[in-house]
């Protein structure tokens, strides 16, 4: 990757970093990828605006089939499932938003906190390796079950479910990096393990901690989705992509795309940061 | 073997011991309290204390933990709160259903994950391998609920070729049950076969490169025999360790897949338990489902060493 096209070397020569990332831009995965991925974040953000009546918007047309004025039909009540699919990105979105991070954040901690003494490591290793005891939804359920469905439950169990993947991550670079001479160096001048843990070792690890957050918006996102299906998720009236599915599922022989529209949405979603994540990992992750 | 199992036994009661722990611990976290749900809530105190001491509420919370634990060892797991049933009886009734769910999906996902694992890890033309990298990577990034979705709405909705709702004892009418089972036996399983796949193919294709392959090749084996032979016989391992860590998904899987296709299974009693605080349903399935993951994980071991001479499991 040394000897790459001229504009390319100007741009390593700004901020090497920033470069790695914007060459994932390059590829034509990457590129349809960051477009999908903003223009459904632009659609969630600017939905009050695009659709001043908000998602409530009865009429008497219910359920209505697919047309140009409705492109996914309408509901029940006569509402635009387009326009509740939209508000219902939003809301995903927004929940998306706010556990990554969070997950992201906790679990790279988690994973090196082997720097500042190697027992606690281990113990947090075993603590995550329980969390991966529990299949996929059963952990959702189980944190359902003692928070009561709703969004805080979502954010709990979307946030617990990501931690082994970042700590295992995270850990992984700990590992490679504890014995490395700049390492024991910085130990021996007496720097503290919380500095070390910072400043020596988290650098390290970021990129493939990012590539794996990208890919986890995508499984925050199904289970919010699942849940809700069930009926252990986000409750209605609040419009989200697994809601409008749970309720879309007792008239699927009538209206098809009340199903049809939310499940395009969701694949286009997944697709997006799927293609983010892969054009991300082929760059940035090589080393 | 026997010595292998043996020594598993350990660690395998210490895993049953903690995971009985959390099933009994979880559902009592829950806020609300079941005796006020049963007895209705304009029951009086004395009426509330009563419904408590019936059910054994009342007992202070390790002897409840224990009663319930040496119960399920003379056979006696309990009474459902809700159904007013012996939880065996509960459980039992829903058990066919999703035995017959699981083991058609486990059919489905060795199958799908072998065959698209083998063809995709041989070689092939440029095109065909650019479709089977679509396909796979397709099944790999739609979750069990959506390829269920995608299967209702073509081939149940707009092209109505199977059912889409409901079920029908397999012994009651094989080929009718049949009908009923294959689309969410199939959302199931690919994505699973899927993950096999792909994890097949990475194996195959390192194998490819193995000394012994070019020593095949030198010798004039064919292209086939040394793909099923040579290649294939050394990649298994992989993918058997993988099935047997993706049957616990499947079975998280069958939650959702059941909600779906309207399957009266064990995941939608695990949704109603949940949903009605039924705390002895729900700590029974609980406590299974982690048991039956660490006896798959097991059974995969051992059928890995089978596979391999070079992996003792005594070792």
């Amino acid at each position: 990757m040394t000897d790459t096209a001229p504009p390319n070397r100007q741009k390593a020569r700004l901020n090497p970093v920033l470069s790695r990332y914007l060459q994932a831009f390059v590829m034509p995965k990457g590129q349809i990828g960051l477009g999908l991925v903003i223009l459904l974040t632009a659609l969630a953000l600017l939905a009050p605006v695009l659709f001043p009546g908000g998602y409530d918007m009865q009429t008497r047309d219910s359920l209505l089939p697919a047309s140009w004025a409705h492109p996914f039909g309408t509901d029940e009540l006569g509402r635009d499932i387009f326009v509740r699919s939209i508000y219902g990105l939003r809301t995903d979105l927004a929940l998306a938003a706010t556990a990554v991070p969070l997950s992201m954040i906790i679990g790279t901690f988690l994973g090196l906190s082997g720097a500042l003494s190697p027992r606690l490591g281990s113990l947090v290793q075993r603590a995550l390796d329980i969390i991966v005891g529990f299949p996929g939804l059963i952990l959702a359920i189980c944190v359902v079950l003692v928070v009561g469905a709703g969004w805080t439950a979502l954010l709990v169990a979307i946030v617990i479910g990501g931690l082994p993947g970042f700590g295992r991550l995270a850990r992984a670079t700990f590992l490679s990096q504890q014995h490395r001479e700049y390492v024991v160096a910085a130990r021996t001048l007496g720097v503290s393990n919380w500095k070390i843990m910072v400043r020596h070792i988290l650098p390290n690890a970021i990129d493939p901690i990012i590539v794996q957050g990208a890919v986890f918006v995508v499984a925050a996102v199904f289970t919010e989705a699942a849940l809700s299906i069930v009926g252990l998720g986000l409750q209605p009236p609040e419009p989200s992509l697994g809601i409008l599915l749970n309720v879309g599922m007792r008239y699927i022989t009538m209206a098809p795309f009340y199903i049809l529209g939310p499940t395009l949405i969701l694949v286009l979603l997944a697709l997006a940061f799927s293609l983010l994540a892969d054009a991300l990992n082929s760059t940035v992750n090589r080393k | 073997m026997i010595s292998f199992l043996l020594r598993k036994l350990p660690s395998v009661a210490v895993v049953a011991l903690i995971s009985s722990a959390i099933a009994f611990i979880l559902p009592r976290l829950a806020p609300g309290d079941p005796a006020l749900a049963i007895a209705g809530s304009d029951a009086t105190p004395e009426q509330l204390a009563a419904v408590r001491e019936q059910m054994g509420l009342s007992k202070p919370l390790i002897q409840q933990y224990l009663d319930w634990m040496f119960g399920m060892f003379r056979g006696d797991f309990g009474q459902s709160f809700i159904m007013r049933r012996p939880v065996t009886t509960v459980i039992g009734s829903r058990l066919e259903s999703t035995l017959e769910l699981a083991f058609l999906a486990m059919l489905l996902m060795i199958a799908i994950g072998l065959v698209l694992g083998v063809l995709a890890g041989s070689p092939r033309s440029k095109w065909a391998r650019v479709v089977l990298d679509i396909m796979t990577t397709l099944f790999l990034a739609t979750p069990p609920f959506l390829t269920g979705l995608l299967l209702i709405l073509f081939l149940g909705i707009f092209f109505p070729i199977l059912p889409i709702s409901g079920e029908v004892g397999f012994f009651e009418n094989p080929w009718l049950a049949l009908q009923f089972l294959i689309l969410p036996a199939l959302a199931l399983a690919l994505p699973q076969a899927a993950i096999v796949a792909r994890l097949l193919q990475t194996a195959m294709n390192s194998a490819r490169g193995e000394d012994y392959v070019d020593l095949a090749k030198a010798k004039g084996v064919s292209p086939g025999r040394i793909t099923w032979r040579h290649v294939l016989r050394n990649s298994l391992g992989t993918a058997v360790v993988a099935l047997g860590l993706r049957a616990g998904d499947l079975l998280a899987g069958a939650i959702v897949i059941e909600a779906i296709f309207a399957r009266n299974g064990l995941g939608s009693l695990a949704v109603y338990s949940v949903q009605s605080r039924d705390y002895m349903v729900l700590q029974v399935l609980i406590l299974g489902a982690v048991i039956l993951a660490v006896f798959i994980q097991l059974f995969s071991e051992i059928i890995l060493a089978a596979l391999d001479p070079r992996i003792r499991l005594e070792s």
